[in-house]
This record gives C-alpha cells, structure tokens and sequence, in this order.
C-alpha cells in the first residue's frame, strides 16, 4: 500500500514537472470544436491528502483531455448531499445517478461521449472508442485499452464467468463483434450489420460494461493470479471457486464493493450491510468546471437507508437534499407544506411513461369466448371509448396529467395528437353503438349485457394489489363501463401471482404502466410495440414465442400482430433514419388503430424535493429511468451546495 | 316411660311438645330473598353477579346494539356504499348546527364548496353560512340493494336534497366516512366470530383428549401446541394467505382468512382446557361417572365440560378483539382483505400514510369503533369471568 | 427431576425437527421461488432480463433440485452451523442478521421493562380495590392501549414527536450516529427513538398483564392463610406483598417462555411502521422476496430459542412444583 502511494506520488511529480511550462488542460468543448484552457484549482478537501504526498496534484489526477463543463451556475466544492433509499440495495442507484458513462445521454436526449474522448461510428456497425490520455480509475491507475480488452478476452469470453457468452446488446444475428485493441487509447468493435442497440445500451441507467478495472480483478482471475495466493482467497471469502469469487468483486452496478476502482464521481466507502452509506468524492474523476474545479462539487454522499413507507415523511420532516424516489404525487400537497418550514422546494418532473396506467385485455386468454371477444377490434374500442379519462384526471392527479393513448409523449418527435386521442375520448353513445354492432344486444335483469354464451359481461381486471391509486382509478373506470352496460371486478393479487396467471392466460385483463419509453425517437428500438416479450401483459404467448425462438408459446395469429413483427424486424435491418421514422410511425399508427392496451393517463408528475441550498438542479425537468438514468442525464456532479456551513461540513 | 317393676307409675315427667305440623324449616328460616337466590338457577345467579358490574353491562349493551345495525346497515348510513361524489374529495366532517341566525331551525349542516390551493394542490374547504341545509329524517335518499337483494331508497338520515351530509368527512374519491364505515361494521363484526367457532372446536377437541387421556396423546398435543406458539405469527399468516387461490371470490377469500386466524388461535384455550381438565378428571364425580359406564366423550361432554363453561365463554369473549385486531394487521400486510372490500381493517390500512395524519387526519376516525369493540368484548369477558363462578 | 429433564431434552429434537420442516415448507409455500420475485421486480422496475443468465443462476443457487433436496441441504448447513446465504443482500446470513439481533433484544427488553413497570401497580390496585372507580379508569387506560391498532398508533406517535420534538423519523437513532462510536449524544439520541416502540408495543401487553395479575392476586387474597395473617395484625401492605404477590407472580415465569415469539411478531409490523433495523422488517422482506436461507434460518433461530425458553421455564417450575413432575400420567 505505502510503495503504491509513494509510487504514485513520485509518477504525480514527475508529472507536474513534464507540465510545468504550461500549468492549464485544453479539452475540446462538447461539440469537439474550438479548445478551452481551464486552470486547474485543487479541491479543498483533498488539499491535505495531496500535501501528504498521497495524492497527485490536481492537474495529475485529471486527464490530459478532461470533459469540461459549464454549468448554469459555477458552483464550489464542499458539503455532503443526503440522500434516503428503501433498501441496502439501492446503493446501485449511486451508479445511475452518477452517470458517468462511456457516452450518455445529453438533455436533449441525445447520445455524447462522456468518459470517452470520442466516438467514430461508421455505417451503423464499426464503433471506434477513443479514450482520453492520462484518465484513471478512482485509485490512480490508469484506464486504458487494457481494460476493454481484459473483458472482451478475461470475462466475456471466458467459460467460467460467462458461461452464457457475451450479453445480447453486443450480438447481432447472433453473433458477436470483432474486438480490435488499436493503441493504448483505442479500441474498435466491428460487426457485419448495424448495430442500433450498442450505444444506447452504454448510455443506459443500468448500463452495459464493457470495461473493468483490469488491474484489480486480475488478482481473482486464474489466468494471472498466483495459483496458490487464489485458492487462498477463494477460501477465505467462502465462495465456491474463483469463478464466483470474481463474480462476487466484479459488480460495477450493484456497486457494494468498496475495493472495486470506479470511474463514477462518488465511490462507496461503507461496506454492506450498514443503513448508512458513505459515497466518497472520486480523485481522478475526469470532468472539469471552466474554473478549474474538479467536479464533483459535492465531497460526499450520504445515503440512508429506511422503510419505504417512512420516507416521504423523512422527506417532509427534511431529512434529505435531493430525493423523488419512494415519494409519489399523493404527497405532493404534504411535501409542499413541510417544505416550508423545513427548508426545501418540491418541484413537478414529469414522467416519460408512455402511460401512468393503462389496461391490458389478454389476447392470449384460455376462455375461448372471451377471447374472440377480447380479439375483435370493437370491443376494444368500445372498452377505450366507455373511460371518462377526464374525470380520472381531475379526481387523481388535478387535472395535471395527461389523457388519452398508451403511446409516445408530447416531447417525442414522433408523437401526433391522432395517437393520443385515437378512440380515446369519452364518448358512450359510440361505445354503446360498437357494442351492439358487436351483438352484444342481449341485456339482463340489471342491464348488463350478456356474453353469446348467456354470460353477463363481467370483466375481472386483476391487479398486484400494491397500489390503492390502481384501485381507485379502477373504480372510476367501473363507473363508466356500467353505463355502457359491462361490469368491471377488480381483483388484487399479488405481484408474481399476477405475472404467472398473465403468462398462462388465466387473466382476462390486468392493470400495469404503459410504455417504458415515451421519449422515443426513431433512433430507439420498437420492440415494445410488437410481440416481442412475455413481459408484454397483453400477448405474453406471442412474446415468449419471439423470445424463446419458437420453443415455447404460441405464435401471434393476428394479421396486424404479425405486421408489427415484421415491421420491428424491418427497423434492426434499417440503415437511414428516414426509414427507421417510416417504420415507427406505421407502428404506432397501429397500435392506436387497435387499442391492444387501453391507456388511462400519462405524464403523470413526480415531485422532486430539492433542498433550498442545493443549486443547478432543474426545476423542470424529465424524471425517467431509461433514457434519464433519473437525475443521471442532468448531472448530479455539478449539483452544488450554496451555504457556506454546509460546504465546510456543519 | 314405664317404671321398670311395671307396677304403678309415679307422674310423667313434665315435658313439652308443640302441636304445631312438622315444619323443616324452622331451624333455619329463610326470608324471600334468599329462597330466591338459593332456588335460582345458575345462569340467573351469574346474571345477577353480572349485573354488579356496571362496565361490563354497558358493554353489553354497546356490542348489542353494533351487532343489530349489522342488520340494517343500508338504511342507518345516509349514503350507499360505492357512492362519491367528485365535488367533495378529502372534505372535512360537517358540523350539525341547532341555529341559524339566531333562530332555531332543527340539526343541519352548511353547504361548502372547496377552493383549490395552486400551490399545494390542497382542497380548502370553506363553510358557506348562508347556505343552511337540514338534514333529513326517515327519507328516501341514495338508493342501495339491502343485504345485495333488495332495492331500496329508506334512510334514517339522509342530506338535504341536492345537499351533502358528510358527517365524518370523505375520502379521496369522495365517499362518505360514516357510510363507509357502516358498512365496514358488518365484515369486522363478523369476521370474528367464525374465527373463534375453528379455533373453539380445535382448542376443546385437542385440550380436552390432552387432559382427559393423559399420557402419550397429551405429549403430542403438548408437542403441537409448543410447536404452533413458537412460531411468530407473521410467516405463518403470509404463507397460509399465498395458499389461497387468486380465482376466489373475495367473500371466500374472507372466510379463508378467518379460518386461518382462527387456525392459530386455539393454542391458549387448549392449553387451558388441558389444565383444568387434569385436575377436574381426578374429582370424584368423574370417577363415579365412570364407573357407572360412562363413554369418555360422554364424560368429558356432560359432566367436565360444563364445569368452566363459564371460562369458556369468557375466553371467547376475550378472544375476538385478538381476531379483530388481527384483521386489521392482514389488511396493513397486505394479506387480508383489501379494496374494494370495505372493512374497518381496510380503511385503516388506507389511512395509514402521511397525508392522512397531517393533513385528513378524519380518515382515521374508523379507528375509534375499533377501539369501542375491543373495550366492549374485553370488559364484557371480564364481567362474564367475574360472575363465571357465582358460587365463590 | 434427572429423568426428566432427559426425557425433556430429547423430545426437544423431533420438535425442532418438525418446525424445521414447517419453516420450509412455509417459505417455498407460494407460488415460484427467489429467482422469479427477483425478476418480477427488475420488470416493474423497467429493467430488461435476460433469461439466460436467469437459467444459469438458478442452477447456480440450485432451484431446479426438487425441494427435498433443497431442505436436506439447508438442514445438514444449519446443524453444521452454517445458516446460509442470503440472495436478496449477498451476504452470508449471518452477516445480514447480526447487529439486528442485538437491537431487537433491546428493544424486546425495554418492552417487557416498560409492560411490567406500568402493569404491576395498575394490577395489584385493580385487585385490592375491586370494582371501584379507579380500578375501572385504570383498567380501561390499560385496555386502550390493547385495543388501538398498533400500525395506526406508531405512525401518528412518529409524526407528533417530530413535529413536536423535532425527534428524526424512524430507526433507532439520529442517521449521523449509525456506525459512530457509543456517546452521550448517541444514547441520548437512541432513548428519544426509543420510546415510540416501546410504548406502542408495550401498551398492547399492559391489558393483559394487568388482567392476568388481578385475577391471581384476587385468587390468592381470598385464601386462607391471608385471613389469618390478617387477623394476626400483619401490616397491609407487608400482608400483600409478601405472600400473595409471590403466588400470583408464578404464571409470568411461566410466561417469559413464550414472550419471545409474541415480541418479533407484534413489533415485526411496528417496525414496519417506524423503520427500525430489527429483525422485524428483515423477516418481512425476507419472507416476501422468499430468500430461502434468511428467512428460513433466522426462523429456526427465533423457534428454537423458544423452544429452549419453553423448556427452561418449565425446568424452573418443575423444580418449584411437584405437581408438574408427576403430571401427564396416563387414565387408569
């Protein structure tokens, strides 16, 4: 430990001394156009450890090219930021929000090299990665080719810790790139087809490593580990074989090795189990203000951990500086009233699920009469056209979110009013109208329409029974399918039970959000619009069909299910942007068409509490987990804290 | 008395017997209070301890008069079950006034309306006192279906019309409070009782072999009962609840759950049973009993048993709020019964966030019957106990 | 007593035996195993899975072996003195339940502390001043707290001192003094937290305690030999104290054996409430999310420390009473 240091510190001198004449950085500004100087300042708090010799200066620590940032505000370092999560597993969510990333997305949602210098993309298919010279892991030693190449070669490629291969992002038709080392700060992956997948799944929340700190894990790994010194530590940590031991350290996003170098701004301190974490600044981070500091400006991040249920009142009593995970918009009128006394805003983000809620009738259903019924276009419509989404959203969320269509938002470039409203309005007379096209004209005693059978219409939508707000929109739309003369049951369950009855087509219809992504541009892949997975709660047979390659479920035996299959075929293949916007719009058009999921509301907000002296986060903003990484994409390195005491640590 | 030569006697002694008719009752008197207590039979002498202790009797009363309603719940709430109202979400309760600018008008409620907070996105409600609007007795109001069979439009108090009457405030949606919870009345009421009736069978079935047979029998049951109570309760309340099957209607899915508490619960009264039986079975009229061919069923049935029937029943008078409570532990769970079942577990565990204590802190009214129908079974168990032995 | 007490000890075997097959059984009992609730919430979450990896996994952790085998496994680990692995936090359950064990005693202590304190002088006026109105106000103080919904009453308890106090919210104590070390601040901190379950819990024992002590007390005041220390002209309070009191105390020895399980179960859902690091929560989880081994080991654990609290107060009664000895003896 000490030689390392001393090693360190003798590499940082001779460092500076290289660099004496020229005591700034160049980095390219983000459009890689002009050059800025910055001056490096050193961080106050790590002012002692440099003098100590324990750390280089730190014009050392940063790379030559650093990524220099300019903020709304230019913020100074100091402070800790709190933070409240549910569970000791969420210190994954430090790495989301980090969101230091090999490229990420920018606020525009659109992808830039971030860790990376630069990114060469030609023809779809040859990324080639160029990395900045002189950037280091969090403990000193430098991140270089070597890192991608002992993952290609050590991990993805070894038997024993990938048995699976690589992961599906870096295969295309199967089949796995050509890795190529250029130089030491160089790289290229090459496939014969595009690949459309690759750079999103590395600006992802939970995103695809194709790095890792070589240095470290090599002394787990059979390949270059003292045989004897391995089979000592593969005892000692009580794991089965070096396999699992290296498995166990290797966990960039479940982040709970403290050991593990990392590149994100805040580095874990605590090792699990605790209910506090500490989140150290990272020393060799490679961002830069235009005044010379070192991002982050926050020294630490303390995470607690609390019962869900006790966090909105945390956060209300102002235990936290930043939170919008475990509160929801029901305590937006408690926050806002809290924030008062104790010192903090609450500020609406919108989400970006393309429903908040939305119902899902099974296609795949067992009953053979329900589902003819629940297969003709009409009745669908009719259910869509029979739901006051008005009234849902005065009674539930102030009229503040948005009706209409489980579909692409507002902020999409791709979204048209048409597929919003589509069939969406609430409009009984045309429902009833459908209905009795359908021959549903038979009617009981209490005026519920009667299936052909003699059965009367009830639908039982089933629910994981986790949220009363499911209920309570339940029992609005209830309301208004009565008078369309259909009696709506809900049924709550439980999460698993819930998805394993979807699976098999025991349920009828089920409750759950919308589309993951409503921030979709062309760019982004379809495949949620087709049958692409069982997940999909309304034809899980035909999506497990699609996943498993036709060795279990059934395949889809609708017309325009099949078109929507072979459209999202058609955009992997697509090679101009024009083409793959065709192929989205003629998606979604169908989609809206045929109401396969009844969307209630989206854009529902999610309040946000920002304490009064936390600065440079935005007061309107997207919250969203892929693309957004939650506060990921609006860069919580450059959140700063505005109060003198509190930057010195009172 | 003759002299012993038999010859002449001397005067008979001067002795002194009362022609009176032989009356067993002279030596000891009793007046006509105490013929009645001594002739009364028992269940009159434990009424009569009963009787002395006033708490127990005004619990009586109360549990009477809650299981009654169960009866007519439909027409004591002024609104139907499912009935909102999107104008008066989250209103705070109404205050009934006498007068109205002085004058006496008879109990009514102000009209209000709300005014929408655009910062806190809070409804405030504001009494309009111009607006006065008497409530309604024995009127025809909301029209529900009594007992899900009959449809019906009687209420014993209903709102003016095209008035409201929120005498305990609403919910998110705008349901009535009072109605909800009046409703609720009839699940949380009985959810105990079928309970108490599995766990009665089990725990006297089980206690009563234990301590009758004695021996190896009551080593296995002593064996289960540890076993059962060294259980926490909540695995075996999750596990049994996964049991059952989603496809139920909630109504079965109801009495499940009551089953299972009631399938927990007998360990106490078995334990009891067992013990008293033990020492009972050693008496002598047991012993004559079987001497004189007695079946043990029979034994146990007729002559143990009745002995601290008494106990029994206060036992299970003590054991229902338990039931009662544990219910509205299965709602809070997750486990029990949920929305849109209504039963006061369920609105409690719909109250229990924040928002509620902060801001509608009405929402938890439901608590307080809660409350009542414990103390009222726990004194009631009490009163039961305390004359459960008149003789002492 | 000897012959006893072996015969105890080795019933206590095919006991634990037998719950720790109810205990298995009761986690595997709904529907899928780790793995699937693992999946379903990454899918709520927005997160994509890949089933091969998923496959592969439940290999690893060995869910495709039929159950038998999982529960042979377990159990050879658990007499080995290996309680397992937990999936949920990877860690070694030992780990994951450590410290928790140790607050849940304090807070389990500080519980029964309170009950007793509270309960003793409201049982022993309630008996000596029968059906006066101070015994039915006392009663019913004790009863409230009975019959209030425990959840209900620790979320409003943990607003008001916060609000009023200024006291954090949940846990055991401040969050700037988890993993410091012991102080006066920290205690200080730790007695402000602690109260709330304590009182919560501890108000839903006092009814019953109160309720038992009286019956027993009034049981043994109407005995004999107080008659006759009374009118030998024993002072009162000596009179109560040193005879009938003893008496009536020997239930709660009895007692104290199955206080254990009813302590985690009643404060399980307090904790929920009040978000403290006890074993409460951690069971809860556990259970949900079906982590075999934490769930399943921490229950041995909490049943077999019944089992021997069972067995060691019933020791301690047999060797004050005869009677229980000799019990059990089969009909002639």
């Amino acid at each position: 430990m000490m030689g390392r240091r001393r090693d360190m510190a003798r590499e940082a001198q001779g460092a500076v001394l290289a660099l004496a004449a020229a005591l700034c950085l160049a980095g390219a500004d983000r459009a890689g156009a002009k050059t800025i100087r910055v001056h490096p300042v050193e961080t106050p708090s790590l002012q002692a450890r440099v003098e100590r010799g324990e750390l280089p200066p730190v014009i050392a620590r940063l790379p030559a090219e650093p990524a220099i940032v300019e903020p709304d505000t230019p913020g100074r370092h100091g402070g800790e930021l709190r933070l409240l999560m549910s569970r000791s597993k969420d210190i994954r969510y430090m790495v989301v929000n980090g969101y230091a990333r090999l490229v990420g997305y920018d606020t525009d949602y659109t992808l830039v090299p971030d860790l990376l210098r630069a990114v060469e993309v030609e023809d779809g298919r040859v990324f080639t990665f160029r990395l900045r010279a002189g950037h280091r892991w969090s403990d000193g030693h430098p991140f270089t080719a070597e890192d991608f190449r002992y993952y290609w070669e050590d991990v993805a490629g070894n038997d024993l810790l990938s048995p699976t291969g690589p992961p599906v992002d870096l295969r295309v038709g199967g089949k796995p790139p050509r890795f190529e080392v250029i130089d030491a700060h160089t790289v290229r992956y090459s496939w014969d087809k595009p690949n459309p997948f690759f750079l999103p799944a590395l600006a992802g929340a939970r995103p695809l490593f194709v790095y890792r700190p070589a240095h470290y894990l090599k002394q787990f790994h059979a390949r270059y580990a003292d045989a004897e010194t391995l089979a000592r530590l593969v005892e000692e940590s009580g794991q089965r074989n070096w396999a699992a031991l290296h498995n166990r350290l290797d966990n960039q996003y479940k982040n709970d090795n403290p050991d593990l170098p990392s590149l994100q701004p805040w580095v874990v301190a605590t090792r699990p189990p605790s209910e506090r974490f500490l989140f150290e600044r990272n020393p060799f981070y490679h961002r830069v203000d235009l005044n010379g500091r070192q991002l982050p400006y926050i020294d630490r991040v303390v995470m607690n951990i609390a019962g869900a249920r006790v966090i909105p009142i945390k956060t209300g009593a102002g235990e936290t500086d930043l939170q919008a995970r475990g509160i929801d918009f029901s305590d937006y009128t408690f926050l806002r009233q809290s924030g008062k006394r104790n010192g903090f805003t609450t500020e609406l983000w919108e989400t970006a699920k393309g429903a908040h809620m939305a119902l899902y009738p099974n296609l795949n259903h067992t009953d053979p009469v329900w589902r003819e019924l629940l297969r003709d276009v009409r009745f669908r419509r009719a259910l869509s056209l029979a739901i006051n989404r008005h009234e849902i959203n005065q009674v539930v969320y102030f009229g503040l979110a948005l009706e209409g269509n489980n579909t692409v938002l507002p902020y999409s470039p791709l979204h048209s009013p048409r597929l919003q409203t589509a069939w969406a309005t609430f409009d009984l007379a045309r429902a009833n109208a459908l209905l009795d096209e359908i021959g549903l004209t038979a009617r009981n005693g209490r005026g519920l329409r009667l299936l052909p059978d003699g059965r009367p219409l009830e639908i039982i939508v089933e629910t994981a029974g986790e949220s009363s707000e499911q209920t309570d929109v339940l029992e609005l739309v209830h309301d208004g399918w009565l008078a369309a003369g259909i009696k709506l049951f809900s049924k709550p369950s439980q999460r698993e039970v819930l998805r394993n009855r979807v699976f098999a087509g025991s349920t009828m219809m089920s409750v759950w959000s919308g589309l993951e992504n409503g921030l979709a541009t062309a760019d982004h892949s379809p495949e949620e619009l087709a049958p692409t997975s069982q997940q999909q709660l309304h034809w899980p047979k035909w999506g497990q069909h699609f996943e498993t390659r036709g060795k279990a479920g059934e395949p889809p035996d609708m017309a325009t299910a099949q078109r929507l299959l072979a459209l999202n075929r058609a955009w992997r293949a697509a090679r101009s942007a024009e083409e793959r916007t065709a192929i989205w719009r003629e998606m979604l058009e169908i989609q809206a068409e045929n109401v396969f999921t009844i969307g209630l509301i989206a854009a529902v907000p999610q309040p946000v509490v920002i304490d009064d002296a936390l600065r440079n986060v935005p007061r309107k903003a997207v919250y969203n987990w892929d693309p957004g990484a939650q506060f990921g994409i609006y860069r919580p390195d450059i959140f700063w804290l505005a109060d003198d005491r509190r930057r010195a640590g009172y | 008395m003759s002299a012993p030569d038999g010859k002449s006697a001397a005067a008979p002694l001067e002795h002194w017997v009362s022609p009176a008719p032989f009356d067993p009752g002279a030596v000891e008197t009793l007046t006509a209070e105490q013929e009645r207590y001594y002739m009364a039979p028992v269940w009159l002498v434990m009424w009569w301890k009963l009787k002395r202790h006033r708490l127990a009797v005004i619990s009586g009363a109360v549990l009477l008069a809650m299981y009654l309603s169960i009866l007519v719940s439909e027409v004591l709430a002024p609104y139907d079950l499912h009935s909102r109202n999107t104008d008066f979400i989250y209103a705070p309760p109404q205050q009934i006034h006498l007068f109205h600018e002085g004058e006496f008008v008879g109990p009514f409620v102000y009209g209000f309306a709300y005014m929408l907070n655009m910062d806190t996105l809070k409804r405030e409600y504001a009494e309009n006192p111009t607006d006065p609007q008497p409530i309604r007795f024995f009127c025809l109001g909301d029209d529900y279906e009594f007992w899900g069979l009959i449809p019906g439009r009687f209420h014993l108090i209903c709102p003016a019309e095209g008035g409201t009457l929120f005498l305990l405030g609403t919910d998110r949606l705008g349901r009535d409070m009072l109605s909800r919870i009046i409703y609720g009345t009839r699940i949380s009421l009985t959810v105990g009782l079928i309970g108490i009736t599995v766990s009665f069978i089990l725990g006297i079935a089980i206690g009563g072999a234990a301590g009758y047979y004695g021996g190896r029998v009551d080593d296995v049951a002593m064996r289960l009962i540890e076993i059962i109570r060294s259980f926490p309760e909540l695995p075996l309340w999750m596990a049994l609840s996964a049991i059952l099957p989603v496809t139920w209607s909630p109504l079965v899915v109801y009495f499940g759950i009551t089953i299972i508490l009631g399938l927990i619960d007998w360990t106490g009264l078995a334990r009891a049973v067992r013990s008293k039986l033990l020492a009972l079975r050693e008496e002598d009229f047991c012993t004559a009993a079987t001497l004189m061919g007695a079946s043990p069923r029979r034994i146990i049935g007729a002559h143990l048993l009745p002995n601290f029937l008494s106990h029994l029943i206060a036992s299970a008078t003590l054991s229902v709020p338990t039931m009662i409570l544990g219910e509205t532990a299965l709602s809070f769970l997750g486990l029990g019964l949920r929305p849109p079942i209504t039963s006061w577990g369920v609105l409690l565990s719909e109250a229990q966030n924040i928002n509620v204590v902060a801001l509608y802190p009405w929402l938890m009214l439901p608590v307080v019957p809660v409350i009542l129908l414990v103390l009222a079974f726990n004194f009631l168990g009490d009163g039961l106990r305390d004359a459960a032995d008149p003789y002492k | 007593m000897l012959a006893y007490t072996v015969r105890r000890i080795l019933v206590m075997i095919p006991t634990l035996l037998v719950i720790s097959a109810i205990v298995f059984t009761i986690i595997q009992l709904p529907p899928g195993d780790y793995l699937t609730s693992y999946i379903a919430e990454l899918q709520s979450q927005g997160e994509s899975v890949d089933s091969a990896k998923i496959e592969f996994l439940r290999k690893e952790y060995g869910f495709d072996r039929p159950l038998v085998e999982q529960y042979a496994v377990w159990l050879v680990g658990l007499v080995q003195g290996d309680l397992g692995y937990s999936f949920e936090h990877s860690l070694p359950v030992a780990e994951v339940v450590g410290d928790r064990v140790y607050l849940t005693m304090l807070v389990a202590f500080a519980t029964i502390l309170f009950t007793w304190v509270v309960s003793f002088p409201i049982g022993i006026y309630s008996a000596t001043r029968q059906y006066s109105w101070g015994d039915y106000g006392l009663t019913f103080l004790g009863f409230l707290g009975l019959a209030t919904p425990n959840f209900l009453l620790a979320l409003v308890l943990l607003y008001l001192a916060n609000v009023y106090f200024g006291t954090s919210v949940g846990g055991l104590m401040d969050p700037q003094y988890i993993g410091a070390p012991w102080s006066w601040a920290k205690l200080g901190s730790v007695l402000a937290h602690l109260w709330i379950p304590v009182v919560v819990i501890g108000t839903s024992g006092t009814a019953g305690m109160i309720r038992r002590l009286r019956a027993n007390l009034l049981d043994e005041l109407q005995k004999q030999y107080v008659v006759t220390a009374r009118a030998k002209g024993l002072p009162p309070g000596r009179l109560l104290l040193k005879y009938p009191l003893r008496m009536a105390l020997n239930p709660f020895i009895a007692d104290i054996g199955n206080l254990l399980p009813q302590i985690i179960s009643g404060s399980a859902i307090v904790s929920v409430v009040l978000s403290l690091p006890t074993t409460g929560p951690m069971l809860l989880s556990a259970l949900r999310s079906q982590d075999m081994y934490l769930a399943g080991s921490f229950l041995m654990f909490v049943a077999g420390l019944t089992v021997i609290g069972v067995f060691l107060s019933d020791l301690a009664l047999a060797a004050l009473d005869p009677r229980i000895r000799l019990e059990g003896k089969a009909l002639k």
